[in-house]
């Protein structure tokens, strides 16, 4: 394992029985797993090349078992790893070996749902997936969807401030949540939000969304539900040039049109796709846009008609536009399954997830495809092209011996160009461990520090994930510290109050 | 009232650290057109941001821009027009409900967060705030976010600055989200609704998939304080209910026309098209018949945030408990409420209400002398208030920075 996590605290390991005693007067039952056998399907989350058994796993099923595992956690200095469907491609769930890993898959109630105001007040452990279908028969959806919608739990959504293809449009999972019931590291069982459009004082559930668990475990969240679009219609459109895709891409936003969709794919993921779904990909272009419009049909008409002719404007050798919701689905299968695709073509793959500005695409590739070369490793790139969300999924086998350290090192500099053209490491799947020790390319340590100040305002004694998002960790009492500032101050008569 | 204008962001760390050092609270400004939102503040020191007002970055087909927090922002708002682009979530001009001279800068928007009508479309300041550099209290320089809209990279502090009026950092440098203007706009006009009646229509409205962009109503009684379009549009002196559509031409006659037939119920539909509605849209965002220089501008003004569909009842109760007037947006659950002079501009009795309801009111609109006694913004539950308080100090230990201006500081 190539990254560090904090060292294991023996004096926690030697308590062990005792800890799980307690923990089963809290949650009685099945709630508490300690046997190795049992604990396997909990040491790793979707980033898989890292495993770790927690100490013991919780499954508590109310918020008040969630308080009174995490107070005893914190009157006894023990760790605490919050996990949801454990879908994270970051490493974000990963057990700490002195860890309480606390699962929240028993809270799959969801317990409102609210057409008025056009909100469901849901559990965390209910699937992304199952928002939409639980309102789906009054014309209504939860709108970020990320691929693993039918796995992923709410609350990981939260934690990770998930994306997904209609992101472009309809924003992130921050953009779509409102309020939320949350445990502190103490205990403490606090309320933010809830149906109405702002909080008073600090946005804190803007705070909260996207903090990896670092922060709190949510126990019940408010989201914001829409209408569904009327129709959608998709075009799928190939390139001879990458530079030419990445040329339609920037035009179609700069006229003026946010598509529901807007995905690229590069001549390997395209071959990959088609072998495993035959969506009747072309496999003479060397980049291929899936563009999706969606709204009342005489929009989606006429919009389409508008891509369609800045495509041609920019070259497209093909041009196809679906003309049922078959088709419009065909077209997306083979971009939805592009994943497990290239899983088909390669033992092993990393799955990237940097963001540029949308004008850097051709200057990206073109890095890619020389970081390739130098790594000797193939890469096959799907984008979320409309916001510049790059996934780069670089093949290799782990049974290779340094095949796994060739394709980080690989995946690493990829990132580090991201935050070289103007962009950032991650856009949907968070730090986690796996870019974690890659924070300083983006952050200063003042911005980090600060950042870890917050932490300490939600949890001091930082038992709350710990080894996650930040590359080193500080005691609070040292970053709450006053800098004494040497020298001259160039405002020396400030006037006293 | 020393007054320190800074030239650079390093200035601004000077000015910070020097008042930590000495101990010394700072109003942080930039032309100081919502010096009036909040309590007076305990200092004699202004940190003036007004010229740090250069606009860093401009890129329209990355719908994206950087500027200062001093810049001016009709500067900036004029200078994305160019390109036919806005800021979606309609940022409010204060300075009518304020009568301040201006509509301020790029930081104090962000600060104050106060979006209009199509926030609920679009969302509000805080989702269009992609990245910002700013000073903490501890006289550090950082950045959180970044130059694009997908970022999941460490936290997302900017949700924090965003609405935090100055209370957390200086902003020096933010990076905010454009998007392209809609081409046309139709406003669908209802007269003669309750505000209960006028509140299940605008729920009906945006439960329906023909994508409303902006939902208002104004009871009869607020056109007699109207000074503009709203005027002339409320002459009859009947409560009217609005509801906008924007987008491409032809989508916004087809919608137009289903929505109408789905609002039958409701009664009789009139319309309004471009300029017509644009110009009503303004003054609803800015509640121009509460402005300060019309004949509501000494009442105090609430704002209330609260669920959308139990605003029409809410406001109802409040206009009546108090005698004053209520104008509705975001669909019901946004309330502007405009109550007689009284020395708590009712704030037990509206807050009880605004409680009951589920919402938080802001006394956005009072005389110096009532913001010396009667909180402004919303006072939360203990558990909720103390987290509050530690995150602040996490950005600024002594309360260096706006001291006082978000929570009543009690006699020490």
């Amino acid at each position: 394992m190539a990254i560090m996590m904090p060292a294991a605290d023996q004096a926690v390991l030697n308590r062990r029985d005792a800890i799980v005693a307690a923990l089963r007067a809290i949650v009685p039952g099945e709630g508490v797993i300690d046997s190795a056998a049992e604990m396997l399907p909990y040491e790793s989350d979707g980033l898989m090349a890292y495993r770790q058994p927690p100490m013991v796993v919780v499954l508590p099923d109310t918020t008040e078992q969630v308080s009174k595992v995490l107070k005893y956690c914190f009157e006894q200095g023990i760790k605490v790893v919050p996990r949801g469907s454990g879908t994270s491609l970051s490493g974000g769930a990963l057990p700490l070996a002195d860890g309480v890993l606390l699962g929240l898959g028993k809270f799959k109630r969801i317990r409102e749902i609210d057409f008025d105001n056009r909100v469901v007040v849901t559990e965390p452990g209910v699937t992304n997936l199952a928002i939409s279908q639980a309102v789906a028969h009054a014309g209504f959806y939860y709108a970020p969807d990320p691929s693993s919608q039918i796995a992923c739990s709410i609350g990981g959504n939260v934690a990770e401030n998930s994306g997904g293809v209609h992101c472009l449009k309809y924003g992130m999972t921050t953009n779509n949540v409102l309020g939320c019931e949350i445990v502190l590291m103490s205990g403490e069982i606090l309320r933010i939000g809830g149906k109405a459009a702002e909080n008073s004082g600090y946005d804190l559930m803007g705070i909260i969304t996207g903090s990896e668990g670092l922060l709190g475990v949510i126990t019940e969240i408010t989201v914001r539900i829409l209408q569904k679009p009327e129709t959608a219609r998709a075009l799928m459109v190939g390139f001879a040039e990458v530079e030419a895709a990445g040329e339609c891409v920037a035009r179609i936003i700069g006229n003026g049109i946010i598509p529901g969709g807007m995905e690229m794919m590069d001549k390997p993921a395209i071959h990959a796709a088609e072998a495993f779904v035959h969506a009747g990909y072309p496999l003479d272009v060397e980049a291929l846009l899936i563009i999706e419009l969606d709204g009342p049909s005489v929009e989606v008409d006429e919009l389409i008609k508008r891509v369609e002719a800045i495509a041609q404007g920019c070259g497209s050798t093909t041009c196809q536009i679906s003309t049922s919701e078959a088709e419009r689905n065909l077209f997306w299968a083979g971009r939805k399954a592009a994943f497990p695709a290239v899983g088909r073509i390669s033992p092993d793959y990393l799955c990237m997830d940097g963001t540029i500005p949308r004008g850097a695409l051709p200057k990206a590739l073109a890095r890619i495809r020389d970081l390739s070369a130098k790594y000797d490793l193939r890469v096959a790139n799907v984008f979320h092209a409309g916001d510049g969300n790059l996934h780069p999924l670089i093949l290799y086998d782990a049974n290779q011996p340094g095949e796994i350290e060739r394709a980080e090192a690989f995946g690493a500099d990829i990132l580090r160009a991201c935050v070289e053209f103007g962009g950032v490491l991650t856009g949907e799947h968070g730090v986690g461990i796996e870019k974690r020790d890659l924070m300083p390319e983006m952050f200063s340590e003042v911005d980090l520090n600060q950042q870890q100040r917050l932490k300490c305002a939600f949890d001091a004694q930082g038992l709350l994930n710990p080894g996650k998002v930040f590359p080193t960790l500080h005691r609070c009492a040292e970053l709450g510290r006053m800098h004494v500032h040497a020298g001259k101050l160039a405002f020396p008569d400030l006037p006293r109050f | 009232m020393d007054t320190l204008k800074v030239r650079d962001a390093r200035d601004v760390e000077e000015v910070v650290r020097t008042a930590i050092a000495s101990e010394q609270p700072l109003e942080i400004i930039g032309h100081g057109t919502k010096r009036q939102i909040g309590h007076p503040m305990a200092t004699n020191a202004v940190l003036d941001l007004s010229a740090l007002n250069a606009v860093s970055a401009y890129e329209p087909n990355e719908l994206i821009i950087t500027v200062q927090a001093g810049a001016p922002l009709a500067d900036v708002q004029s200078l994305i027009d160019s390109k036919n682009q806005h800021f979606a979530f309609e940022p409010m001009d204060t300075s009518v409900l304020l009568g301040a001279a201006g509509n301020g800068t790029i930081g104090g928007m962000i600060g104050a967060g106060l979006a209009g009508p199509r926030r609920i479309k679009a969302g509000g300041a805080r989702d269009h705030l992609l990245g910002a550099h700013a000073v903490s209290g501890f006289g550090d320089s950082f950045k959180t976010g970044g130059r694009v809209v997908k970022n999941v990279t460490g936290y997302d502090l900017c949700k924090l600055l965003a609405g935090s009026w100055g209370t957390l950092a200086v902003m020096t440098e933010v990076t905010l989200k454009v998007m392209p203007k809609p081409e046309s706009e139709r406003t669908l006009m209802l007269s003669g609704l309750d505000d209960v009646t006028a509140n299940r229509a605008m729920t009906a409205a945006l439960g329906s998939p023909y994508d409303v962009s902006g939902a208002a109503h104004l009871p009869g009684s607020v056109f007699g304080s109207a000074t503009g379009a709203l005027k002339r549009l409320g002459a009859a002196g009947r409560a009217l209910t609005l509801l906008r559509l924007e987008g491409i031409a032809a989508s916004v006659a087809d919608r137009a026309g289903s929505l109408g037939n789905a609002l039958a119920a409701f009664g009789a539909v009139e319309m309004l098209q471009d300029d017509a509605s644009s110009s009503i849209w303004a003054e609803v965002r800015d509640v121009e018949p509460f402005a300060a220089s019309g004949a509501r501008g000494l009442w105090p003004v609430w704002r209330i945030v609260c669920p959308p569909a139990s605003g029409g009842a809410l406001g109802q109760a409040l206009a009546r408990g108090s005698q004053g007037d209520v104008i509705y947006d975001w669909g019901g659950g946004l309330i502007w409420a405009a109550v007689p002079p009284q020395p708590d501009a009712l704030a037990g009795p509206v807050r009880r209400e605004v409680e009951a309801a589920g919402g938080h009111a802001t006394l956005i609109r009072a005389p110096e002398e009532i913001r010396r006694n009667v909180e402004v913004f919303h006072p939360q539950a203990g558990g909720l208030a103390a987290l509050g308080q530690r995150v602040r100090h996490s950005f600024d230990p002594k309360i260096i920075l706006n001291r006082g201006r978000m929570l009543l500081m009690t006699a020490t």
